[in-house]
């Protein structure tokens, strides 16, 4: 790996989280949340988050102990190397899948709300070769190119959300608890998964350039993706009303659609670019985890070859789905229903069997 | 090293070629550009006469001053089924490409408003990438074909800038409602509220002239206009409930929705009311919005109450009795106890006709109403829309007097005379 030998610093780290995880406001993730917790959506968010932390500590926790192995690494070491191997395989399997129908719902977008007439798999090929080649420079690359958008991209984003927020209606956020407790807290249970970026991040935690960054990192990005898409969750409603959000499919579009500034009508145009260029850290990040977990399973040192059979894997399985505009949402929920009891147990579970075998004593030395 | 370059270089002009984006590209020069869409009940069903209002970009524009002598708009009426397939359907008899990115409004014949079937029709605009949620929604007495055909102003001949600030100002000054397709829809899927859309025509009988105390206090077409500044009226409003139109309101009554409307705020609203002291003439006034207003509600109950408390501050702008109310402390007491029985009476009017008339109301206090249930599920099984025209509704204006114009005394008429 030798693009890789470098490493990032908090600042390059923090930033790629908040592209990678926060860009999920601006998706239909809201969607998800929307049609079952209704204008409660964002007290859900709230719980997903604070549920969030449980298996966030835990994960912490075993990577303290191991400082230099990445997740692949740690499930050899945990579970042996078969039970290891088969669940990092697992892993690889789900990350895929999410790489594929994320980028799917991306294209889906880009080709329903702004380039109406491009064929649907032209605007594939341009988004996965461009994340194909951030991907194959390495986390180096995408961490620079991350932490130097990240100020432009936030501040479209607050911008449009500011104007929205200045034109919605507080009353729409009542009744307070929507659609009652006990879905509420079904819909933060079963959606936890939409975090489940913060287990992978595990695949990069070695090339975080100490461990405190990481830790320190990972909880900072967290709590700020939190906010901000629990804000953006509110600001919806707030513009739509409940009963409109169940039926917009990409809340996001529809609110940079709706809002002019001042004297400006089509304001979406000067927006897109910053999403684009948000899309494309986000996916060349996903394709990196991807690239290095498949590289550690079937120890493949020269991972960037993988580059190209990758992006056309991945550009084959996204146009495969027909009627993409219900398959893809549908899927996408199957995926992070499967994925969020794995994504809650698994690190506790580590953590446990780093117990059991008694790797944290040699932790108590080495700190004091 | 060397071939590496070029292939680098290779790939960068190969991307390069991407950023045209093809398939989207579109020509200025090969478009026309639609600023309003006019919508007529058609004889057949499951079809829509749709009217295109298409500006002729070359003129008006500060450049080519009048250079030619175009018209400044054309419009052009097909049968369609929608007005997306309608795009090509105009090619028909239009050169270049038909374009929804200008447009600003869509204008309906209260004939097709009141159809069940409108309703399907209008949502096609929610799938439509180009139109917007920020279109305003018109209704118009005539067929919208003969609308455009009549409505000729004689300044803004452009017409985009004439419906954007015919629009802005009339929701400024509160006689049309902000009419939003995205209130529309919004409205519309929650179902327990009217919506009021903005009324216009160009249809004015000539026998209109009788006295009214208030000239707004009426909808478009029923005032009288000499002069030729234009044929068309932009007054009152459409009332639509589940997305049928089913009756109208008069100015008057719109600004008195838009004022207990805490959504919508109204700026500039200058009326007149009866003078107290001299029985022939009316004050001018100016009303201000400063604060929201208060909505309490009792739900539990039978039949459940709403109160509602209006602060207003009112500037008295004439004085044609000349009776120099500023001076007299009693006589600003009695000016602002008549002006609050007087709104007060107009108001509870117009909450009667919506409770009678329409069942249902436009003021937005279901919104304040869902402050009192926990779940989505206790307010959707109050019903709202069913129980409001049982409620009993108390609305309270509370007066406060700002400025008595720019000298507020005025010599007295007797003085004068004398």
């Amino acid at each position: 790996m030798k693009q890789t030998e470098g490493k990032i610093g908090i600042r390059e780290y923090v930033a790629i989280i908040l592209l990678a995880v926060g860009t999920k406001l601006s998706d239909d993730t809201p969607t998800l949340f929307f049609s079952s917790a209704k204008n409660a959506a964002w007290i859900s968010m709230l719980l997903t988050g604070i549920l969030t932390l449980i298996p966030l500590f835990f994960l912490i926790k075993v990577f303290s102990v191991h400082r230099d192995k990445n997740l692949h690494d740690l499930n050899l070491h945990l579970f042996g190397k078969v039970m290891g191997n088969i669940l990092s395989f697992g892993m690889l399997i789900f990350g895929f899948a999410a790489l594929v129908l994320d980028s799917a719902t991306y294209v889906n977008i880009i080709s329903t709300i702004y380039f109406t007439k491009t064929p649907s798999i032209a605007i594939y090929v341009i988004l996965m070769i461009v994340c194909g080649y951030g991907a194959k420079r390495g986390i180096e690359h995408i961490g620079s190119a991350a932490w130097i958008t990240l100020f432009y991209l936030k501040t479209t984003l607050a911008f449009a959300l500011i104007i929205a927020f200045t034109k919605g209606n507080a009353k729409f956020l009542f009744p307070i608890w929507g659609p009652g407790t006990s879905e509420i807290v079904k819909t933060a249970a079963s959606k936890i998964s939409i975090f489940a970026d913060f287990y992978f991040i595990g695949i990069i935690a070695p090339f975080v350039s100490t461990f405190k960054e990481f830790k320190k990192g990972t909880f900072i990005a967290f709590v700020i993706v939190l906010i901000e898409i629990t804000l953006a969750l509110i600001i919806y409603v707030m513009l739509f009303d409940f009963t409109s959000i169940e039926v917009i499919s990409y809340p996001f579009h529809e609110l940079i659609l709706y809002i002019s500034i001042g004297f400006l009508n089509n304001v979406e145009s000067m927006f897109l670019p910053f999403w684009l260029i948000s899309a494309f850290i986000r996916f060349a990040f996903y394709l990196y985890m991807v690239l290095i977990l498949f590289g550690g399973i079937f120890r493949i040192k020269e991972y960037e070859f993988l580059v190209p059979v990758m992006v056309i894997l991945v550009i084959f399985l996204g146009i495969t789905p027909k009627n993409a505009t219900f398959t893809v949402p549908f899927l996408r929920e199957q995926l992070l229903m499967i994925l969020s009891p794995i994504f809650f147990i698994l690190p506790s579970l580590m953590w446990l069997i780093a117990k059991v075998r008694g790797d944290f004593k040699n932790e108590v030395k080495k700190d004091m | 090293m060397k071939l590496k370059k070029i292939c680098n270089i290779c790939l960068v002009l190969l991307l390069l070629v991407n950023l045209a984006g093809c398939w989207d590209q579109k020509g200025l020069d090969r478009q026309v550009f639609v600023i309003g869409i006019g919508l007529d009940k058609a004889e057949e069903k499951g079809k829509v006469n749709v009217t295109y209002l298409i500006a002729n970009p070359e003129v008006g524009s500060s450049q080519t001053a009048s250079a030619t002598d175009e018209p400044s708009f054309m419009t052009i009426t097909m049968r369609a089924s929608d007005f997306v397939s309608m795009r090509n359907n105009a090619n028909v008899a239009i050169a270049r490409e038909i374009s929804y990115d200008l447009l600003s409004v869509i204008l309906v014949s209260e004939e097709f408003a009141r159809e069940k079937e409108f309703v399907r029709f209008l949502y096609t605009a929610e799938k439509d990438r180009e139109i917007k949620r920020d279109i305003h929604l018109v209704v118009t007495k005539e067929k919208v074909k003969e609308f455009f055909g009549r409505n000729n102003p004689k300044f803004l001949k452009r017409p985009h800038k004439f419906y954007e600030f015919m629009i802005e100002r009339g929701v400024e000054i509160g006689i049309i409602p902000d009419s939003e397709l995205h209130h529309f829809f919004r409205v519309t899927e929650e179902d327990s509220n009217l919506f009021l859309s903005a009324f216009a025509t160009t249809k004015i009988p000539s026998n209109k002239d009788n006295y009214r105390i208030n000239e707004s206090d009426a909808v478009a077409g029923d005032l009288k206009v000499k002069g030729d500044a234009n044929n068309a009226q932009f007054l009152g409003s459409a009332v639509f409930l589940e997305g049928e139109m089913i009756g109208t309101m008069t100015g008057v009554e719109t600004r008195i929705v838009m004022l207990l409307h805490d959504a919508i705020p109204v700026r500039d609203v200058l009326t007149t009311f009866q003078d107290p002291f001299s029985e022939d003439y009316q004050l001018a006034v100016r009303i201000n919005q400063q604060k929201k207003s208060v909505v309490k509600m009792d739900l539990k109950a039978k039949p459940p109450r709403i109160n509602v408390k209006l602060p207003l501050t009112i500037d008295v702008l004439t004085d044609p009795g000349m009776e120099n109310p500023v001076e007299n402390k009693k006589k600003v007491e009695r000016l602002r106890s008549e002006f609050e029985k007087e709104m007060e009476s107009k108001i509870m009017e117009v909450v009667r006709i919506s409770q009678e008339e329409f069942k249902a109301e436009p003021f937005g206090w279901s919104l304040h109403a869902r402050k009192e249930f926990k779940t989505l599920k206790e307010y959707m099984n109050f019903d709202w829309m069913k129980t409001y025209p049982d409620m009993k509704v108390k609305v309270d204006v509370d007066l406060r007097f700002g400025k008595f114009g720019r000298q507020p005394k005025t010599p007295s008429y007797k003085g004068i005379r004398d």
